[in-house]
């Protein structure tokens, strides 16, 4: 027992000292193999990647690289936040709410702009409120120079905060009593989507904004407009799609005029899904429903079979539909159902999806947008909206 | 006496939640505002007899309120608050109801009549962490945010002290037969 005490002490005590000892000895040698470690901050590109998206997680959005379905970093964005992407690439903005004190205190609401490539904060712009209404990308929209950021509010009044992200304050406030979210156009304003089935229409470039109303083209009640639908910004060219799959093809400004609708299952050669709640038929639903490629004319909607009111369900295919010809063009079928979706704006586009599987954390999908081939399923936590450059 | 409407049932319960919250004249302001430049749209109480019955009607219970099938919860979004320790028409501890709140028209399979149920939300606390069958998001002619009174996506906090969403309620406000 004493000796077996004395060698467990002994053996590990000569293990300790006999290296220090021969450490004495070549000093030298030892700096040369072993240099420590010096803790830095990685950095990005100037520029936002075109196959890159910011997914939304628990309180926050994720950057992913989709090529490798790789995090490349982190932005903050607590309860209900929104974001939007420069259209230049190089800055990034959020609006949140707080409270200073979590669930209670002082409630704050700000605008954040962000550098792209150190994903450092770089201005925060105090703004009146913004809605708390179920993250949708139509609550925050930028100008396509990337002078103005629109921030959608509802007190439950509702109206649109104006930021001049140039002199780094609020410009103005619009009221759109009976309109909600903003559909930026090409140039010198946005629209809003209104309760009496027409579309409030703002003019703004600095001074006065202007409101103009379009007629009635919608039956809010019956098929009403879906809040996500798209927009492509650089043309300002609206694509209002119903609950019952017309398409209202709609170029925004001041005296913004809609088209005639087309439908969605009549393009895909099928005969249109009607209004009936136990008519089952192909329709668009989801959280982020639609996405639209702007250089090659194509609407991206996630498509379920379903009876009317299944609005808000997942989508079980991506339906392409080129909206010049107003056909299908492709049938995309995913391997899980998704409730949201979103298209890089580049020649060969991904497509972001994030997965609806109940009582399941929201998978991130990315796919050839061409081929529809899943090129990476991701565990990454996401909730239902990805946004990407261009959009 | 004769009973009061849904609609007046509707109007008692958003007037005294305005008159609740509104302190300030431009709230008000805008709200006329909004009542002017708006026709008011038709409830849909006035269409819920005589159509066919929805996936949820047809599958809907009256036995187990903590259910998304429960039949009150036609057009709920949310975390169910009898999940959270508060009840089909009460807030947990720790948090207030809202005055005001979207309406949804359910059809009790019991007695085949339809009510008209107003979702309050429960504000103030952070949202309850109910097991996942609690989060319901039904949406029986549920409209979008530009139709506020039917929208289920709006966080109906209006207010109360902060506008921090923590659960879902399904009051019965009213026959909509």
């Amino acid at each position: 027992m004493h000796r077996q005490y004395r060698k467990n002490f002994v053996v590990p005590l000569l293990t300790a000292v006999l290296p220090c000892l021969a450490g004495l000895a070549t000093p030298a040698r030892a700096a040369d193999t072993l240099e420590p470690e010096q803790e830095y901050t990685e950095k990005l590109p100037p520029t936002m990647g075109e196959h890159w998206a910011l997914v939304t997680t628990n309180g926050s959005f994720t950057l992913y690289d989709g090529d490798k379905a790789k995090i490349l970093g982190t932005l903050p964005g607590d309860f209900e936040a929104n974001l939007a992407i420069a259209p230049d690439r190089k800055t990034y903005y959020v609006t949140t709410t707080m409270w200073t004190r979590g669930d209670h205190g002082d409630r704050e609401d700000f605008l954040q702009a962000y550098d792209a490539s150190t994903l450092a904060l770089t201005k925060e712009i105090s703004i009146p409120a913004r809605a708390l209404s179920v993250f949708k990308n139509q609550d925050l929209g930028l100008s396509n120079d990337g002078h103005w950021a629109y921030i959608f509010d509802m007190t439950p009044t509702t109206r649109v905060t104006v930021v001049d992200l140039h002199a780094g304050k609020v410009a103005t406030n619009v009221d759109i009593p009976g309109c909600a979210l903003e559909f930026e156009w090409a140039k010198g304003g946005f629209s809003s989507l209104c309760g009496d089935g027409g579309l409030a229409n703002v003019s703004f470039n600095g001074g006065t904004p202007k409101v103009t109303h379009t007629p009635r083209f919608f039956d809010a009640d019956e098929a009403p407009v879906f809040e996500q639908s798209p927009v492509d910004p650089v043309s300002g060219t609206a694509y209002f799609i119903t609950y019952d799959g017309k398409v209202f093809e709609t170029k925004l400004g001041p005296d913004a005029k809609p088209e005639s609708p087309w439908d969605l299952d009549e393009a895909a050669g099928m005969k249109a899904a009607g209004r009936g709640v136990q008519e089952l038929g192909w329709r668009p639903g989801g959280s982020e429903p639609f996405a639209v490629h702007a250089g090659t004319h194509k609407l991206y909607v996630l498509m379920h079979v379903g009876h009317y009111w299944t609005h808000k369900d997942p989508g079980q295919e991506i339906w392409v539909f080129d909206t010049q010809t107003h056909k299908r063009v492709a049938r995309l079928p995913l391997p899980m159902p998704v409730a949201a979706i979103s298209v890089t704006q580049d020649a060969s586009p991904l497509i972001y999806a994030v997965s609806h599987v109940k009582h399941a954390p929201g998978k991130l999908l990315i796919l050839d947008a061409g081929s529809g081939k899943v090129k990476h399923e991701v565990d990454a936590s996401a909730l239902p909206m990805t946004v990407v450059a261009g959009m | 006496m004769k009973s009061p409407s849904p609609f007046d049932l509707f109007s008692e319960s958003v007037t005294r939640g305005l008159a609740r919250f509104s302190s300030r004249r431009s709230v008000l302001g805008a709200v006329g505002a909004t009542a002017v430049a708006q026709s008011v749209p038709a409830l849909p109480v006035a269409r819920a007899a005589e159509k066919p019955l929805t996936e949820f009607e047809l599958k809907s219970q009256t036995k187990d309120p903590t259910r998304c099938d429960y039949w009150r919860h036609c057009a709920i979004d949310g975390v169910i608050c009898g999940c959270c320790g508060g009840g089909i028409h009460s807030c947990p501890p720790g948090s207030q109801p809202s005055p005001v709140s979207w309406i949804g028209t359910c059809r009790n399979p019991d007695d085949g009549k339809s009510y008209v149920i107003a979702y309050r939300d429960c504000c103030g606390r952070t949202t309850c962490s109910a097991p996942d069958e609690c989060e319901c998001n039904t949406a029986d002619r549920a409209l979008p945010i530009y139709r506020p009174q039917n929208s289920n996506d709006i966080i109906w906090c209006f207010g109360t002290a902060s506008q921090r969403y923590h659960c879902s309620t399904a009051a019965l406000i009213g026959s909509a037969d």
